[in-house]
């Protein structure tokens, strides 16, 4: 075993695992489809040569890239499994992404006014959030996308990215968002810059929460509340913030259906399991019905969860790939955040590191959330797994974010 | 550096919550995803039956029971005997379950199990529909079928026993039901409120008193305790700490031994028997033959109950008469008969011999296993002989075959009518034969019938023995 | 067909993805101790040769930096106090001399030779600076000096 894993370079894992994956996905379906083999050596043959590229021209951390290749490539797999068609759209929008995580890096260690930019990040975040309320229509009962030329687009996956530019630049230049002493009715009241910070971030969870995305609105508060945690605001800050999540939390279980729906089901999905409770109980069934090692590739019936290429594709893994191939993803998961971490704390320069260190939050917390709701550990909550869930926006969104976490890289080691 | 403290921090919290996730998915997979996925909305289930042919059921002959085939895509169970091995088989239906042998050899049923999945392959490569493994019962089908027609719709029980090796011959309950889909589809909600419980599986799960039948094991007792050759006063009734113990009709036998005594079923004589015996040997005989203890079947059964904590006299005389709290299943009644039959060696009872894959490689085969030592040999030929006396000379005279030695004991249980109604006792007849060389034991329990075991079970069993001896 | 060919290489897809998993925590495991390794190196400054070429495209063992504390000997052999498995270097390749508080290379005579940033050593004994690309068989080293780099 040692010497397998001293002679073993990490490509080959990630080819090894594309090859078997398209060879069998190649014989899955009858008529046989040459686009298969095609798909599967585009992935190969992509990753590769990203991956040279990254390693030639010192383009920082190596394992980032590769880390999360192989998380992309099993999530490709089972998509081309689930659906032919998603698959194929789903290499499609691989190969744009990792084009976008080159775009980004560049684009990001190029220009050095990244933390200058905080208006532009609240700014374009306020346009996008609105003109998802204007334009917005209802896909699977959150209103978050707009169509443009036949596209959905999910403006909240690009306003993830915004959002942690945003807080970085706050943290590292907190006097930018300084706002002159207002006149009220012959009161002069002055605002400190921490307050137009927290209302900022809290005009971003109320959008998210009127779209109702919940997850994302969790997750956009976790990240929040940690940065608070982490760069010393004080006790008092923390205590108002979580006293203000806390309300908020109890006024939606009170008053909005569909938080107390979630919850309710979270503690019992077995009451209306043919109604309310019939996601996460198909969820439950695929992943009992894989064991340890799973069914194997197509031969479960993971098309009997709803959605299980977005949100549920975590679920799917499990039962043809088993408890192992889940914790395997979890672990990679794992190895991605302990990656970002590190970048994070190498650095000494203040907004790369707040950029990794929100980025790296991102990723870590989205995952949780949404793996934690699908296997029942915490209530579920929609939102999409990085690098893994079917989707153009997430996965751009992603890549994006991986981009500026590998530019930062760079500097850091 | 203060903010890297806290990042680390946050590293940890992060790392606990992912480390959480995989303890919980491994505690999911080790302990509650049983549960979870037997549920009925669990379509993942009917898939696998779906795919595999259900082996079939055949009796110890090869006649097929139960059988699966399809019609029109679709996989239905067929039981070509209706109702007869309703209280044996079981049913398997997609709305209702499985039930009985259906349940319990699920797995066998579908190929589930390890051996047969290597050689299921055989099947995925010739892309033929996969198809489980077969079961053959001990039950003999002519037999089974007499049985039921001896009973005729009465309800009750009979269970018939190879004594050498435990095997059920015939095990027969009534009232039973249909097992194919579609009638029990139409009397499902009928049968779920009827009042006569036709789900209940009488033969093994029915608990009665077991009456008279009980004095086998109380001569046996006493036959141990030097008592065979002692003559008792029976002056037709006999009070004991204030509480009258009669004989049937108040008849006085006079000075009679054991052998006589049990004969006539004397009441008077075996309530002071018992009395004699005392709690320590009674409780030690009823543990001795299994009561109270599990045997272990391949289908649900009751145990049966000895449910003193400690014992008046009266207790011991009614225990000794066989009235009393105790309870008894038909089953485990036939199995005291045929271990009296076996030399005092109560067999394991086996329903299920063998278990066959489809192309006929035996996957398990049954061998016959000793479950209870009952009695010394000599105890046992002993109370053969006293038995053979009760179906030559005494209440089990409606047992007699010509050219075969039947042993027998009768029994009228009484229940919770005793002393509110008139004539709603069970009957009882528990019986083997040829008495010299035993082929088979049987147990034969009447409902409420009203009349007592000579005049009505013992008929029963002795056509029943006669059919399976003269075979 | 594919019901058995599924069945049977989920082992090895799961395999594969724990082995990558391994492979990439060793290298990361190998990055920390080597870090480690400098970080405790530049705190007694002494001066030490740092690897160039990516240790995972080298077959065999070679640590990330070396330090010259002391007269150290690098070469194939065993016995060479800096021993590298590299085919294309000489069992006695080269010696790392203290002298007067500079570091001297000589080239031992070896097969391959020894190059300087580009240049080729001849059998004499030549001072090194900070900075200096140190090249034999196929490993490609850069000398650090941080008590001498420190006043250029």
């Amino acid at each position: 075993m040692r010497s397998i894993s001293k002679s073993f370079k990490p490509i080959y894992g990630i080819l090894l695992v594309n090859l078997i994956g398209f060879v069998l996905l190649y014989f899955y379906k009858k008529p046989f489809e040459k686009i298969t083999i095609y798909i599967g050596l585009t992935t190969m043959v992509l990753t590769s040569a990203i991956y040279l590229f990254i390693l030639i021209k010192k383009l920082g951390d190596e394992y980032l890239f590769l880390i999360v290749s192989m998380l992309a490539s099993i999530g490709i797999i089972m998509i081309y499994r689930l659906d032919r068609e998603l698959g194929i759209k789903q290499v499609i929008w691989f190969t744009g992404g990792t084009v976008l995580f080159l775009i980004s890096y560049f684009v990001f260690s190029r220009w050095n006014l990244w933390s200058r930019l905080i208006y532009l990040y609240a700014g374009t975040s306020l346009v996008l959030f609105l003109l998802t309320l204007i334009f917005g229509s209802d896909i699977k009962g959150a209103n978050n996308w707009i169509v443009v030329a036949g596209f959905n687009f999910q403006p909240s996956e690009i306003i993830k990215v915004l959002y942690v530019m945003f807080i970085a630049s706050y943290f590292t230049t907190p006097e930018k968002l300084n706002i002159p002493e207002i006149t009220l009715l012959e009161r002069k009241i002055s605002v400190h810059n921490r307050g137009v910070f927290i209302a900022c971030v809290y005009m971003f969870i109320g959008f998210l929460i009127l779209q109702r995305e919940w997850g994302s609105a969790l997750l956009f508060f976790i990240v929040f509340y940690l940065f608070l945690y982490i760069y010393g605001t004080g006790l008092k800050t923390l205590l108002f913030n979580g006293a203000m999540a806390f309300m908020g939390g109890s006024l939606g279980y009170l008053f909005l259906y569909h938080i107390k729906v979630r919850i309710d089901i979270w503690l019992d999905p077995w009451k209306d399991v043919s109604n309310k409770g019939y996601q996460i109980a198909q969820s439950l069934f695929a992943i009992g019905a894989g064991g340890f090692f799973g069914t194997g590739l197509g031969l479960g019936r993971p098309d009997f969860i709803p959605e299980v290429h977005t949100d549920f594709i975590f679920s799917a893994i499990c039962e043809e790939m088993g408890i192992f191939g889940g914790i395997a993803v979890i672990l990679l998961y794992f190895l991605l955040i302990y990656r970002g971490f590190k970048i994070a704390l190498s650095i000494r320069e203040p907004f790369g590191k707040s950029v990794a260190l929100g980025l790296t939050l991102m990723f870590g917390f989205q995952t949780f959330i949404i793996l934690g709701g699908v296997t029942k550990l915490t209530p579920l909550t929609g939102i999409t797994l990085p690098f893994i869930s079917y989707g153009g926006s997430s996965l751009v969104s992603s890549f994006i974010s991986l981009g500026i976490l590998q530019a930062v890289s760079k500097k850091a080691l | 550096m203060n903010i890297n403290r806290k990042i680390v921090h946050a590293l940890i919290v992060i790392s606990i919550l992912f480390l959480s996730l995989i303890i919980y998915l491994t505690y999911f997979e080790l302990f509650t995803k049983d549960k979870v996925i037997a549920s009925s909305y669990n379509r993942r289930q009917f898939e696998t039956e779906e795919k595999t042919l259900r082996g079939s059921i055949q009796d110890r002959n090869g006649t097929v029971l139960a059988s699966s085939a399809l019609e029109k895509e679709q996989q239905v169970r067929k039981y070509p005997y209706g109702p007869l091995y309703s209280h044996v088989i079981g049913y398997n239906s997609k709305i209702y379950g499985k039930s009985l042998l259906e349940a319990k050899y699920n797995d066998f049923l579908l190929g589930l199990n390890q051996i047969s999945m290597v050689f299921g392959l055989r099947d995925k490569l010739s892309g033929n529909m996969k198809t489980g493994n077969n079961l053959q019962l001990t039950l003999d089908h002519k037999l089974q079928d007499k049985a039921s027609k001896l009973l005729a719709g009465r309800k009750g029980a009979i269970v018939a026993i190879q004594p050498k090796t435990g095997e059920i011959l015939a095990m027969v309950s009534e009232p039973d039901f249909d097992p194919n889909d579609q009638k029990l589809v139409k009397n499902w909600g009928k049968m779920v409120e009827s009042k006569d419980a036709p789900f209940l599986s009488r033969a093994a799960q029915g608990l009665y008193n077991p009456g008279s039948t009980f004095k086998i094991l109380i001569s046996a007792a006493a036959v141990e305790k030097g008592m065979a050759d002692r003559l008792f006063e029976d002056k037709g009734i006999t009070v004991i700490d204030g509480k009258k113990f009669s004989n049937f009709n108040g008849e006085a036998h006079g000075k009679i031994n054991l052998k006589t005594a049990l004969a006539f079923s004397s009441n008077t004589v075996f309530s002071q028997v018992g009395v004699e015996l005392g709690e320590g040997t009674l409780r030690d005989m009823a543990g001795r033959v299994g009561i109270g203890k599990d045997i272990g079947f391949d289908i649900p059964v009751s145990e049966s109950i000895f449910p003193y904590s400690s014992m008046s006299k009266t207790d011991m005389a009614s225990v000794g008469i066989g009235q009393g709290k105790m309870m008894v299943t038909p089953l485990h009644m036939a199995m005291i008969a045929a271990g009296v039959a076996n030399e005092g060696q109560m067999m394991k009872p086996i329903l299920v011999s063998k278990i066959t894959t489809n192309d006929g490689r035996t996957i398990r085969n049954q061998k016959p296993s000793e479950l209870y030592n009952m009695m010394s040999k000599e105890t046992a030929a002993a109370v053969k002989e006293m038995m053979q006396e009760v179906v030559e000379k005494g209440t089990g005279r409606n047992a007699a075959i010509k050219g075969v030695k039947v042993a027998g004991k009768t029994g009228t249980a009484e229940n919770e009518f005793t002393g509110r109604e008139k004539n709603r006792e069970h009957a009882w007849f528990v019986a083997f034969a040829p008495a010299d060389k035993p082929q088979i034991a049987v147990a034969v329990v009447l409902e409420y019938s009203g009349s007592t075991g000579g005049s009505i079970a013992a008929p029963i069993a002795r056509d029943l023995i006669a059919a399976w001896v003269k075979q | 067909m594919f019901e058995i060919l599924s069945s049977l290489l989920k082992y090895i897809f799961i395999t594969i993805i724990y082995i990558f998993l391994f492979s990439i925590i060793r290298l990361i495991y190998l990055d920390i101790r080597s870090v480690n390794k400098k970080a405790s190196d530049l705190a007694e400054k002494a001066p030490y040769l740092k690897l160039i070429n990516r240790r995972d495209e080298l077959y065999f063992k070679v640590e990330e930096s070396y330090i010259l504390s002391r007269d150290k000997s690098l070469g194939r052999a065993a016995k060479a106090n800096i021993s590298i498995e590299d085919p294309f270097l000489s069992g006695e390749h080269a010696r790392f001399i203290h002298r007067d508080g500079s570091i001297l290379l000589k080239d031992l005579g070896s097969k391959n030779g020894t190059l300087i940033n580009g240049v080729r050593l001849t059998d004499e004994e030549v001072p090194l600076n900070n900075g200096d690309k140190i090249e034999m068989g196929q490993l490609a080293f850069l000398f650090v000096d941080n008590e001498a780099g420190e006043g250029t």
